[in-house]
């Protein structure tokens, strides 16, 4: 496994040099500049910005500079924010991101799996109708809408909850992380329910049950493990995803995280920033799937790692 | 120490120290703290090179340039008590208060100054806001060292002959100059700590400042916190003790945290919640005008835009009214100059704007006819405009007014920021849904910016122009000045290049316990003027 691993890694190397040019040249595709947007700077001061950030020397030549900084971990500095760097930004940004992805995905997993065996369990009964509207509201109700109206009810009206910040309590992080993961639980519950029901009726549940052995059992010990893989499956590349950052929720409930960087990076033709923080994605979805697989190796032992 | 007599022992020297204390400055009591909403992300906080005017609140929280506006955006004297101006205009000389200070308790000198000018302009600085000094105000020497043909500061007419004395020299008179010596254009440079800590030099550990607030914290993407500086020359009068200035990146959130007292300044408001918040919070809602101008352009290089009369029919055509009262509102008002209403300053109006409605259709049908055009044969074109909220609504519905008055088939190009610039760069646009920011609250601002030769990209040549724009700057006196002013605003106006639509909003949520704040065209919001009543 500690093989398979390595091999893993090494493979993505390619991937991620390909991830990079490709952004470099959507990037440069897209139409204006970095520093176009003050329409009042003179030729002389915009072609000094240009020559400051190396914007005036060949394509080929800027991404082999980039590249090269890449290699020794320097992401370039950022165009729009402009006192730092982009290894900078990410750094301060990232463990929030983490912080409130991973608090999101772990409410996500436990609620969206207790959803979504109760509902396999008692199909069309009370518990399952429930559950299944509590996930179709997660899933057409989009975050930029449930985000306010939590804030709404929970930190105006009621002002039970603090309405946004982030100074690292508890209380701060409540709703954030709610409205994260509300999709989520929404996405694993029904994911769960529909393999769960699928796994009771297979022939080694059916076994277990002929055993005599109890119907608590039965699911947490032998069904779980087979109806997990697709919930597995799918909270690889969905944690990559939330621990990222999302720009809705960090705008929203001023969350000083990374989210943000992939739409101002790309609006503001910030190309440093936008390569690195797609870089940075890229290197976690290959972490995470990898992480996938091993985990799936572990719960199926139909996979192999040769 | 059992915890009773600790506690008794902290108690004591709580009460000793706060009576110390008494006795030396002034009453003890509780701290104030001014939370101010700043919007997006602070872009950069290097006082030569931001150009945002939300970093510039807190950047002119921290300097202090050679003057300072009052609450009403005047001029009043800042780092300079006073200032002389030579007869022909060109050369200011500025006079340093006694005994000021950097926030280290350093001496700040003149030569201070100078730097600041010399480091904007310094092509190394690669910075937004050189084009004050080597075109708004064309300080001797500037262009050239900006564009690199002359390599020595010391060719750059910003001098100081002794260390109370700044003394700057123009190529050309600017009566406008001393609106641009404040703290966002013009503030002081402390070298030692620029040659030390290099890029870094404004990170809270190293920053030496002159404001009357020094910053002692910055959280990227979360807030900046400011405390008073002992050393400003006028800390007696600043009342805020700490300002902290917060990301609110979501003006919705912005609203909801003033709303739940987690904020006293808010940097805007959503037009859409502009009449629900008056109606709740009266006049803590303050919308007025800035220094925006909105008007649409027309590309003279690009057939049949070329034609004044076809210009003419689609300004015609344009219900102002219609477009902001009843569909773009959020605190836009109608404008039918190109410049914004300015005080002592009698703007050219568009004869548009005073028309009935039925003569203003007539005309313009009877002008799009003469240029041409008709049910059998329709003008179609694109109007360029960025997809924020405002700007698009009213591109959408001045392409409607157009297909409904004239049958235009008008279509609209909503794109992000950076396209739109390109494509007015490209110069393949026809119709370009465009603003103006003003630097400053006066006509030369707007009219400078579209004179022929400051190269804006409208392909507009005209001689007539530049002679009485030329003509106007050279005269000292305002009245006079102004007057000359007009006539080249006339000029702009009856070229039709620009058919102005409306003037732009400043809109703040004020909490009725902050005093001290005034609404004014610029936007301008020192800490130090306000304090916080007791409620």
């Amino acid at each position: 496994m500690f093989a398979y691993a390595i091999r893993r890694i090494i493979g993505s190397v390619p991937t991620l040099f390909a991830l990079t040019a490709i952004t470099f040249i959507m990037m440069r595709i897209a139409p204006g500049g970095p520093f176009s947007g003050n329409r009042k700077i003179t030729k002389d001061a915009l072609a000094n910005i240009e020559r400051a950030y190396h914007l005036d020397e060949p394509l080929w030549l800027q991404f082999a500079r980039y590249v090269w900084g890449v290699l020794h971990f320097d992401f370039g500095p950022s165009m729009t924010y402009r006192d730092y760097t982009v290894s900078e930004l990410i750094r301060a940004g990232f463990p929030t991101s983490l912080e409130v992805g991973m608090w999101a995905m772990l409410l996500a997993t436990l609620t969206g799996i207790a959803l979504g065996i109760a509902g396999a369990l008692r199909r069309n009964q009370p518990i399952d109708y429930v559950a299944g509207a509590l996930a179709m509201t997660g899933l057409a109700i989009p975050i930029f809408v449930i985000g306010p109206i939590l804030q709404l009810v929970f930190g105006l009206r009621l002002g039970w909850l603090p309405l946004a910040d982030w100074p690292g309590d508890f209380a701060h992080k409540i709703m954030p992380v709610v409205t994260l993961a509300l999709p989520n639980i929404a996405y694993v519950s029904r994911l769960m329910r529909g393999s769960m029901i699928e796994t009771v009726r297979t022939n080694y549940v059916r076994t277990a049950r002929a055993k005599g052995i109890g119907e608590w059992r039965t699911i947490a010990r032998h069904a779980f493990k087979g109806a997990i893989l697709p919930v597995v499956a799918y909270l690889g590349p969905a944690t990559a995803v939330t621990i990222t950052g999302s720009i809705v929720v960090e705008q929203i409930f001023g969350i000083p995280g990374i989210g943000r960087y992939f739409v101002t990076g790309a609006n503001n033709r910030d190309y440093p920033l936008m390569l690195g923080v797609t870089l940075f994605y890229g290197a976690i979805v290959i972490f995470a799937n990898l992480l996938t697989d091993i985990a799936r190796g572990l719960l199926d032992p139909k996979v192999s790692y040769e | 120490m059992p915890f009773k007599n600790w506690l008794f022992a902290a108690a004591v020297a709580m009460l000793l120290g706060g009576s110390l204390a008494g006795a030396i400055s002034a009453p003890a009591r509780a701290e104030t703290v001014l939370n101010r909403g700043i919007g997006a992300t602070i872009s950069t906080l290097d006082p030569q090179v931001n150009f945002l005017a939300t970093d510039g609140f807190i950047l002119d929280d921290i300097y202090e340039g050679l003057i300072d506006y009052d609450a009403n955006g005047q001029i009043v004297p800042g780092a300079a008590e006073k200032w002389d101006v030579s007869d022909d205009g060109l050369t200011y000389t500025f006079h340093l208060r006694d005994g000021l200070k950097w926030s280290s308790g350093e001496p700040l000198v003149a030569q201070d100054f100078a730097n600041g000018i010399v480091r904007t302009i310094d092509p190394a600085t690669a910075s937004d806001k050189a084009y004050i000094f080597t075109t708004t105000v064309s300080v001797t020497g500037a262009a050239d060292f900006n564009g690199g043909t002359n390599k020595d500061p010391a060719s750059v007419g910003a001098t100081a002959p002794d260390a109370k004395t700044l003394v700057i020299k123009l190529a050309k008179p600017a009566p406008y100059a001393l609106l641009l010596m404040s703290s966002f254009y013009a503030p002081p440079l402390h070298k030692p700590s620029l040659d030390k800590f290099g890029k870094d030099f404004i990170k809270p550990e190293n920053i030496v400042s002159n404001g009357a607030y020094k910053m002692i914290e910055n959280v990227p993407q979360s807030h900046v916190t400011l405390v008073r500086n002992p050393n400003y020359w006028d800390a007696a009068s600043v009342k805020i003790d700490k300002v902290v200035y917060r990301v609110t990146e979501d003006d919705n959130t912005a609203v909801k945290l003033w709303q739940a007292g987690e904020l006293d300044l808010t940097i805007d408001i959503p037009s859409d919640q502009i009449d629900k918040l008056k109606a709740e919070f009266g006049d803590q809602v303050h919308v007025s005008s800035s220094t925006e101008s909105v008007y649409e352009s027309f590309n003279l290089k690009k057939p049949p835009f070329d034609n004044p009369k076809l210009r003419e029919a689609l300004s015609l055509a344009i219900d102002r009214d219609a477009l902001i009262n009843k569909v773009l509102k959020g605190g836009y008002s109608v404008n039918c100059s190109y410049t914004i209403p300015i005080p002592n300053y009698d703007a050219p109006k568009l004869p548009d704007c005073a028309m009935a409605k039925a003569d203003r259709v007539a005309k313009a049908k009877q002008l799009y006819a003469e240029a041409g055009f008709g049910p059998d044969k329709p003008l179609s074109l694109a109007i360029e405009s960025t997809n924020s909220d405002s700007p698009k609504k009213m591109a959408e519905t001045i392409a409607v007014m157009w297909k409904q008055t004239l049958g235009v088939d008008a279509k609209v190009h909503a794109q992000d920021r950076d396209s739109w610039l390109a494509v007015f760069s490209a110069g393949t646009w026809d119709v370009f849904n465009d603003d103006l920011v003003g630097d400053f609250a006066g006509p030369e601002s707007y009219l400078s910016y579209m004179d022929p030769r400051a190269e804006a990209g409208y392909n507009w040549p005209s001689p007539e122009y530049e002679a009485t724009i030329d003509k106007a700057l050279a005269v000292g006196d305002q009245a006079g000045r102004y007057k000359l002013l007009a006539e080249t605003e006339k000029i702009l106006l009856d070229s039709y290049l620009t058919a102005p639509v409306a003037a732009g909003p400043n809109r703040h949520l004020v909490r009725s316990s902050v005093k001290g704040w005034g609404d004014n065209p610029p936007d301008w919001h020192s800490s130090r003027l306000m304090s916080i009543e007791a409620q």
